[in-house]
């Protein structure tokens, strides 16, 4: 087939030289031209690196600047993107965070109630007495009604008038038990009156509630002065609570000029507390 | 001296596949549209092909070339491999204007075919054996595979641009 093969022999010359109306340059040249571009660029010629340096320092500044619109529709895009799963995403993580919320305030409640019973096994442990722990599971707390209700009872070995303490403190006495719960008097409720003995001198005293947060020493002493500093402590002289636990500091109210008790447990603060059965036998307690 | 708008405008507009051409060299479009690991075109090659087979008064060989420089700087190549493998598409091109007649989307397409085989394998080989580089074949071959499969959809865009701005195709 010649007249094939000089068809196809006239067509790629006419297409490596023909340079056309507009065309400057013909393929050939250019072809020629970049083959002897490449080989000066492998040769690595000092000139030529010059040469590469300060147009690859041109065209980086260049394509730095005309890349940013197809960066930009490419931030966009996920921006947008992002955009759409947003809704879904926020909806996910408010149920994630409600759920940890609820655990973070279960864990809360756990570790102070695990706090509480550590204190109450070490109260066991360290105390002069034979205690049985309880739960508040009531507490009434206004100006004429001053109780709390307990979640052990009679079930438990719980007497009325056994003394109740909060953290090796005394708070109160059993009045009222039942088999599953009991009731105790606050020491400030205005009906409770307790026998005390005030440290250092070993005045004795009775304690009786206002109504208030803080309880009053009655019948002391004629001749009794505050010296500033003292500790009310149970005597045990009513045959029903026992001596020595502990009551609060003694204290001194300059405007109604009487003589005070701040409580060691504050009553509104109670949660767990410990119902004195008896004293205990051991003497390393003791 | 007055400006003839029209003129400027006419100009312009028949500028566009150029100033497109040296945009896509410069801003890295071969590397900013890679998606799957696999889906990569070279839309140089496309530009080039069609406007120097349609209208080659619109793209001239020099700029071909230009472009073909720039994009090696982009893209840390050696200089003119790029060159090289561009203008051997125009010379594919140019060789179907001056052999066929009359010319239709299909035979444009599958002329197509040859010409980003061989851009592609000139680019291939160059890097292969004057250059320290890794290029995996695979890579390469479908690039041009989508670069064929999208040459359609951007014949007839073109098509429509070219009608649009009343250019006469090229006898």
């Amino acid at each position: 087939m010649p007249t094939s093969r000089d068809d196809f022999g006239i067509a790629i010359r006419s297409a490596l030289l023909q340079r056309g109306a507009k065309q400057k340059f013909s393929l050939f040249v250019l072809i020629i031209v970049s083959v002897a571009i490449l080989s000066l660029d492998n040769i690595n010629l000092k000139p030529i690196k010059i040469l590469r340096s300060v147009i690859n320092d041109g065209i980086y500044r260049i394509s730095a600047i005309s890349s940013s619109p197809i960066k930009f529709s490419s931030a966009t895009k996920d921006f947008f993107v992002n955009h759409i799963f947003l809704y879904k995403e926020n909806k996910q993580l408010k149920l994630e965070l409600q759920e940890l919320k609820k655990e973070k305030l279960n864990t809360s409640y756990l570790q102070a109630e695990n706090k509480k019973l550590q204190e109450i096994v070490q109260l066991d442990k360290e105390s002069a007495f034979i205690t049985v722990g309880a739960k508040i599971m009531l507490d009434k707390n206004s100006p004429y009604l001053n109780s709390a209700i307990i979640n052990k009872g009679s079930n438990s070995s719980i007497k009325l008038g056994m003394p109740v303490l909060s953290k090796g403190h005394l708070i109160g006495r059993i009045v009222e038990v039942n088999f599953l719960s009991s009731r105790i008097l606050l020491l400030n409720d205005l009906n409770s009156r307790i026998p005390v003995v005030l440290s250092p001198n070993g005045e004795q005293a009775i304690l009786t509630g206002a109504g208030r947060k803080r309880p009053v020493l009655e019948y002391l002493p004629e001749n009794f002065e505050f010296e500033g500093k003292g500790i009310a402590y149970t005597s045990g002289k009513d045959g029903v609570l026992f001596s020595g636990i502990s009551i609060g500091e003694v204290i001194e109210d300059q405007i109604e000029k009487r003589i005070e008790v701040k409580l060691f447990s504050d009553p509104d603060q109670i949660f767990l507390v410990n119902v004195v059965l008896e004293k205990s036998t051991d003497l390393e307690a003791m | 001296m007055p400006i003839n708008v029209k003129t400027f405008q006419e100009s312009f507009l028949r500028s566009i596949p150029l100033i497109l051409l040296v945009y896509i060299c410069i801003s890295e479009f071969h590397t900013q549209f890679y998606y799957w690991s696999i889906f990569s075109f070279n839309l140089q090659f496309i530009i080039i092909y069609y406007w120097v087979l349609r209208d080659p008064s619109i793209l001239g060989y020099g700029f071909v070339f230009l472009c073909g420089i720039i994009n090696d700087v982009v893209l840390s190549l050696p200089m003119g491999t790029s060159a090289l493998s561009y203008l051997f598409v125009a010379l594919v091109a140019a060789y179907v204007r001056n052999a066929t007649v009359r010319s239709t989307m299909f035979t444009d397409w599958f002329t197509f075919v040859i010409a980003a085989l061989i851009g592609n394998f000139i680019t291939y080989f160059l890097l292969k054996n004057f250059a320290e580089m890794k290029v995996e074949y695979s890579s390469m071959f479908f690039n041009s595979l989508f670069t064929f499969i999208l040459y359609p959809v951007f014949w007839f865009t073109f098509e429509v641009y070219k009608r649009l701005i009343n250019l006469k195709t090229y006898d």
